[in-house]
C-alpha cells in the first residue's frame, strides 16, 4: 500500500515527513501546511484538515456592481482577506483626452461615471474653459446647475434603489426605477440621449430650456418630493434594512481621509464637506443648501452602511432644493459663450474639483498650447472609494461584504476609466 | 461665474499669491531646507516641487503639520516629459494633490481673484524623475490611499515606486507590453494573438 | 381510500381482477393526481407570485399567454425543456443528476396525507403530521447533494447556508406544530380538521394563547425552510449568485423551482389544516356530504391561497436577513417561544380538563 495522501500517521512520525528524511516520504509530502499542522497540533482533529476558500466574486457576479473582480479569501462564511480586481472596463479615457482636440473628448467623459454623465461634463468643461479662459454665460452656468443636480437627483434614485437589491429587496428597486426613468425622459428631452448627453459644452450648453421642459422639469420634482418619504419607508426604516446596515462596514473619518474616500461616504463619515459649499464652482455658491452628514442622532454608527444610504436620502431633498433655487434665479440671456473653432489654450495647468453624485471628481489638466491636452488626468471618485473595502470588509460575514460594496455605490466605469 | 468678466484666453493676474500654496512653501523651506527646488505660489496652478528624496518628508509634514492639514492624497497623476528640443531632459514627473478638509474657503480671496483662480484648499506638490530611471518613493505608508494611485502611474506611466516591494498592474493585463501613457508609446498590433484595431483617427 | 377501493373492486366494473392490482392501480391513480395537482398547482403559483409582484413593483406581470397570463408557467416550463442540459466537467455526475429529484420527492410525497376535503385524503394515516415533517426534511440531503456534486465553490456555500438554516428551523417549526398536537391529542390531519368544526373559535390559532403564538412561530418557521424571502439566503442572489442550484440549467433547474412551489402549496394547506380549520369555513356546516366535501376543498383552497398571498406579499417587502440574524431569530426568539407554547398548551388541556363543561372542552381542544 502506498502512502496515503491524507495521513492518519502518529504525532512521532510526523516531523519525518517535513524533513523530508525518507525519499518516498518526500514525493508524497502533501497539500498545503498539512505537514506544519501535523508537526505542531495534537492528534485529535488530524484528520478533518480545513483550509481557506478562495473565490471570485465577480467579475460577472450580481452584486458587483458591474465588472468588479473581489478575490476572496473566507472562512466558511467569514470574510478573511480580500482584493478588488480592476480594470476589465479600461478604456483608455485619459489616453483619449491627449489624442483627440478638446472638443471630442468631452463625450467620452460621460462615459466615465455612466450614471452621473450630466457632472462628469460639467467638471470637465470647467477645467477646459479654465485652462483657456473661455467665460461661460450666466443662464448656462444656471442650466448647468440645473441638470447636474437632476442628473445627482437620478444617481441617487438608482444607488438607493439597488442597494435594496443588494439586501434581497427587490421592488424598492423598481419603484425608484419609476421616478428614474421620468428623470431620463427629462434629460433625454434636452439632450436627445438617455444616459449619455453631451449637453454640457465647452463654453455653455447646446440648447436653451423650453416652457414645455420646464413644466416637465417641475412635474419630476413633484413626483420626486412626493415619493420620496415612500421610499424612505421602504427601506430606511424598515427594522431588517436597519439590521443589515448598522453598524456594518463602518468606515470612519480617519479611514476616509487615509483611503481619500470622498462623496456622500465621507459626509456619512461625519466629515461635513462638500465641493459645491466648501470650494464653489459654477454659481453653486449663490444657493442655499444643507450639506447632510451622518452623525450619532440617527441609526447606525458614524459611518456605517446606514448612514451613508441617510446621507444620500437626504442629499436628493437638497438637490431639489437647488434646484428651485436655480430655476428662481435664472436670468434671461444666451447659453453659449464665444468660443474659437480651434481651441488651443496657453500652457499650464489646471485642477479642478466638482462634486459628483459618487464623491470628487477631479480634473487635472496639463496644456501645451495645442488643440489637445498633453495630459487629461481625471480622479474618478469610485476609484478611491472601492480601494477601501479592502480594509472595511475583513473579518466581516460575506452578506456584509455586499452590504458595504453596494453602500460605497461604485461605477466601474468610472474606477477603471 | 461671469460676474467678473474677462477676454477669453487671458490668463488670471499672477500678482496675488495662493495663500494656501505660500503656507505650505514657507513651512517646506523652514523647517526642510534644500527639499524644494522650484515653485510657483501664483497663477491658476500654484505648485511646488521637491526632490525625490526629500517627497516622504515634504509629504508627512504638510499632513501633520497644524498650520497646513493636507491630510489628504486627492489624486497623484504622472505626466510624461520627452526631450523635444535638443539639450532637454527627459523626465517623468509625478504630481501629488493635497486636500485638506480642515483650512477653510476663502471666498474674499477668490473675489479679488476672479474666476479662473484657483480656490479651494488644496497643494499641488511635484517630482520630476529621469525617465530612464523613474525612481520615486512611494508614499503608501503615508496615504493608504496612494497604493492605487501609485499603481495606476506605474501601469501606465512606468514611473516605479520605491519602498513598497512589487508594485503589480492594475488596469492592465500583467503582461501587457510598455506604458500607455508615454508620448512615444505605440499601440502594439496584437495581444496574444488578439488584433488590436485603434479607432479611425486616433 | 381503500374503503373506497374495495367498493370499486366489489362492483361490475372492476369484479374480475385481483385485490391487489386494484390497489396498486388505485396508488397510481391517487399518485397521479396528486402529482399533478401539486405541479399545475405550482405553477399557477409562480405566476400569482409574478403578478402580485408586479402589482407591489408598479409594474403588470406576464398577462399574454393565456387569459390574463395564467398559462405562463406552460410556456416557462417548454422553454426550460428546450434548453441545453449542462452537466459540469468536475461534477460528480450521479450525484448531480439525483439531487432535484430528491428534492421534489420530498415536497411531493407529503402531499399523500393532507386532507384536502373530509375524505378526500390519498393516505388517512395517524402519523400524519409526523409523516409531513419527516417528509419535507428529505429535501436537506438533496440540497447536500446538489451543492456537493455541482463542483461549484458558490453552490457549496449556498448549500452549507440551506442546511444549517433547514435544521435550525425544523426545530421551531415540529415544536410548534406540536402544540396542536397536544391540544387535538391526535397526528392525524383529518381528526384535527375535525376537532376545529363548528365556529372560527374552534380553530387553533384562536384557541388561547398559545396557538396564536403558536401560528406566527410556525409560519415564520415554514417560511424558512421553504428558503422564502426575508430568509432566501441560501440562494440569495447578490451574494452567492444563485446558491445550491446555481450550476443547474434547464428541466433541472425547473425541478428545483417546481419543488420550491410545490412545498410552499404544501406548507401553506398544513398551517392552514394545523391552525386554521382546514376545510371547515368558521361556523358549523356539514361538509361531509358528497358534494360537500368539495365545498370544503374550495374553502381550504381559499385560506391556502390567502396564506400563499401572504408568503409573497412578505417576499416583495422584505430585504434578506442575514445569516447570523437568522440563526439568532431561530434559537434565541422562535425556539423558545415555542417550547414555551408546548408547556402553555399542555397546562391549558390540564385546566380544560379540570374545569369541565363546553368551555373545559374548548380549552382542551376537543
Amino acid at each position: 500500500m502506498s502512502e496515503p495522501t491524507r495521513p492518519t500517521i502518529p504525532a512521532a512520525r510526523a516531523p519525518s515527513l517535513v524533513s523530508g528524511g525518507e525519499p518516498h516520504h518526500a514525493s508524497v509530502t502533501p497539500v498545503g501546511g498539512v505537514a506544519e499542522v501535523h508537526e505542531q497540533q495534537p492528534l485529535v482533529g488530524q484528520d478533518l484538515r480545513t483550509e481557506e476558500l478562495v473565490f471570485n466574486m465577480g467579475p460577472q457576479h450580481p452584486a458587483t456592481h458591474g465588472v468588479l473582480r473581489v478575490v476572496i479569501k473566507s472562512d466558511g462564511e467569514f470574510v478573511q482577506g480580500l482584493q478588488p480586481h480592476i480594470g476589465n472596463l479600461h478604456r483608455c479615457c485619459e489616453k483619449i483626452g491627449e489624442s483627440v482636440p478638446y472638443y471630442q473628448w468631452i463625450p467620452y467623459v460621460d462615459r466615465m461615471d455612466y450614471l452621473a454623465a450630466m457632472c462628469n461634463e460639467h467638471i470637465a468643461c470647467m477645467a477646459v474653459e479654465k485652462a483657456a479662459g473661455i467665460e461661460v454665460p450666466e443662464r448656462a452656468e444656471y442650466c448647468r446647475v440645473i441638470v447636474a443636480e437632476v442628473q445627482r437627483i437620478l444617481s441617487h434614485l438608482f444607488a438607493m434603489g439597488v442597494y435594496g437589491l443588494d439586501l434581497g429587496a427587490f421592488t424598492p428597486f423598481l419603484h425608484q426605477f419609476r421616478e428614474r426613468e421620468k428623470g431620463l425622459d427629462l434629460l433625454d428631452h434636452i439632450s436627445g440621449g438617455r444616459l449619455l448627453y453631451h449637453y454640457v459644452r465647452i463654453g455653455g450648453v447646446k440648447r436653451d430650456f423650453t416652457q414645455e421642459w420646464l413644466d416637465e422639469l417641475e412635474a419630476f420634482l413633484a413626483a420626486v418630493e412626493q415619493r420620496l418619504p415612500e421610499y424612505n419607508t421602504l427601506l430606511l426604516s424598515n427594522h431588517i434594512f436597519q439590521q443589515r446596515t448598522a453598524g456594518v462596514g463602518v468606515i470612519d473619518r480617519s479611514a476616509c481621509v487615509r483611503w481619500g474616500v470622498t462623496g456622500p461616504a465621507l459626509r456619512a463619515a461625519g466629515v461635513d464637506f462638500d465641493v459645491r459649499r466648501d470650494a464653489p464652482y459654477g454659481v453653486y455658491d449663490r444657493f442655499e443648501f444643507a450639506v447632510p452628514h451622518g452623525h450619532s442622532g440617527i441609526a447606525g454608527v458614524v459611518g456605517d452602511c446606514f448612514q451613508r444610504h441617510w446621507v444620500r436620502t437626504q442629499e436628493v431633498e437638497q438637490s431639489l432644493r437647488i434646484v428651485r433655487q436655480a430655476l428662481k434665479q435664472m436670468p434671461q440671456g444666451p447659453v453659449m459663450g464665444k468660443v474659437p473653432k480651434s481651441l488651443k489654450p496657453v500652457a499650464g495647468e489646471v485642477y479642478v474639483r466638482g462634486e459628483n453624485p459618487r464623491g470628487e471628481l477631479a480634473v487635472y489638466m496639463v496644456t501645451q498650447g495645442e488643440d489637445k491636452a498633453w495630459r487629461a488626468r481625471c480622479r474618478g471618485p469610485s476609484f478611491s472609494n472601492i480601494a477601501v473595502i479592502t480594509e472595511t470588509a475583513k473579518g466581516t460575514l460575506l452578506a456584509d461584504l455586499v452590504a458595504a460594496i453596494g453602500s460605497l455605490d461604485i461605477v466601474l466605469g468610472e474606477v477603471d476609466r | 461665474m461671469s460676474t467678473t468678466p474677462s477676454p477669453a484666453g487671458t490668463p488670471a493676474p499672477a500678482a496675488l499669491v495662493d495663500p494656501v500654496t505660500e503656507r505650505a512653501h514657507a513651512l517646506l523651506a523652514a523647517r526642510l531646507p534644500g527639499v524644494v527646488v522650484a515653485q510657483e505660489l501664483a497663477g491658476r496652478h500654484p505648485w511646488i516641487r521637491v526632490t525625490a528624496a526629500g517627497l516622504r518628508d515634504a509629504l508627512r509634514l504638510l499632513r501633520d503639520d497644524p498650520t497646513t492639514q493636507l491630510e489628504c492624497c486627492h489624486l497623484i497623476s504622472g505626466v510624461d516629459w520627452p526631450a523635444r528640443k535638443p539639450g532637454e531632459t527627459a523626465e517623468l514627473e509625478v504630481v501629488y494633490h493635497l486636500v485638506s478638509y480642515a483650512l477653510p474657503y476663502d471666498a474674499a480671496y477668490k473675489a479679488r481673484r476672479g474666476p479662473q483662480a484657483k480656490n479651494d484648499p488644496w497643494v499641488a506638490i511635484k517630482v520630476r524623475v529621469p525617465r530612464e530611471a523613474p525612481e520615486v518613493p512611494s508614499v503608501m505608508d503615508l496615504f493608504t490611499g496612494a497604493d492605487w494611485h501609485e499603481r495606476e502611474t506605474y501601469d501606465l506611466l512606468g514611473v516605479r515606486f520605491t519602498g513598497r516591494g512589487f508594485v503589480p498592474r492594475i488596469l492592465l493585463p500583467e503582461d501587457w507590453p510598455g506604458y500607455p501613457l508615454r508620448k512615444d508609446w505605440e499601440t502594439p498590433t496584437d495581444y496574444h494573438g488578439i488584433p488590436i484595431v485603434p479607432p479611425e483617427g486616433l | 381510500m381503500q374503503q373506497w377501493l374495495d367498493q370499486l373492486a366489489g362492483s361490475g366494473l372492476l369484479a374480475g381482477l385481483p385485490r391487489g392490482l386494484v390497489y396498486t392501480m388505485g396508488a397510481v391513480g391517487a399518485c397521479t393526481l396528486v402529482l399533478l395537482f401539486a405541479s399545475l398547482l405550482a405553477g399557477e403559483v409562480v405566476w400569482l407570485e409574478r403578478r402580485v409582484a408586479g402589482r407591489m413593483q408598479a409594474r403588470i406581470g406576464p398577462n399574454r399567454v393565456g387569459p390574463q397570463g395564467l398559462l405562463q408557467f406552460l410556456a416557462d416550463g417548454l422553454k426550460l425543456l428546450g434548453k441545453e442540459d449542462v452537466i459540469p466537467a468536475e461534477a460528480d455526475r450521479p450525484t448531480f443528476l439525483a439531487a432535484p429529484v430528491i428534492v421534489f420527492m420530498g415536497a411531493f410525497a407529503a402531499f399523500a396525507v393532507v386532507p384536502f376535503g373530509y375524505g378526500l385524503v390519498p393516505a388517512d394515516m395517524n402519523v400524519g403530521l409526523f409523516l409531513i415533517l419527516a417528509l419535507t426534511s428529505i429535501e436537506v440531503p438533496g440540497v447536500i447533494m446538489a451543492g456537493w456534486a455541482s463542483n461549484s465553490k458558490w453552490a457549496i456555500l449556498g448549500s452549507m447556508r440551506e442546511v444549517a438554516q433547514m435544521v435550525s428551523y425544523e426545530m421551531p417549526l415540529g415544536i410548534s406544530a406540536l402544540v396542536v398536537a397536544i391540544l387535538a391529542g391526535t397526528l392525524n390531519l383529518s381528526d384535527i380538521v375535525a376537532q376545529q368544526e363548528g365556529w372560527a373559535w374552534n380553530w387553533y390559532v384562536l384557541r388561547g394563547p398559545f396557538g396564536f403564538v403558536a401560528f406566527f412561530i410556525f409560519f415564520t418557521a415554514a417560511l424558512a425552510s421553504l428558503k422564502r424571502a426575508p430568509f432566501d439566503l441560501p440562494e440569495a442572489e447578490s451574494e452567492l449568485v444563485a446558491g445550491f442550484h446555481t450550476e443547474y440549467t434547464g428541466f433541472r433547474f425547473a425541478v428545483f423551482f417546481l419543488a420550491e412551489y410545490s412545498a410552499m402549496i404544501l406548507f401553506s394547506m398544513v398551517t392552514a389544516v394545523l391552525f386554521l380549520g382546514g376545510w371547515s369555513p368558521g361556523f358549523p356546516v356539514d361538509l361531509t356530504g358528497p358534494a360537500g366535501r368539495w365545498i370544503g376543498f374550495a374553502v381550504l383552497f381559499a385560506k391556502t391561497a390567502f396564506l400563499l398571498f401572504t408568503m409573497i406579499w412578505v417576499r416583495w417587502s422584505l430585504p434578506r436577513y442575514r445569516v447570523d440574524k437568522v440563526m439568532y431569530l431561530c434559537y434565541k426568539v422562535l425556539l423558545p417561544f415555542s417550547v414555551a407554547c408546548v408547556v402553555g398548551a399542555a397546562l391549558q388541556v390540564l385546566v380544560g380538563d379540570a374545569v369541565g363543561g363546553a368551555f373545559g372542552r374548548w380549552l382542551m381542544g376537543r
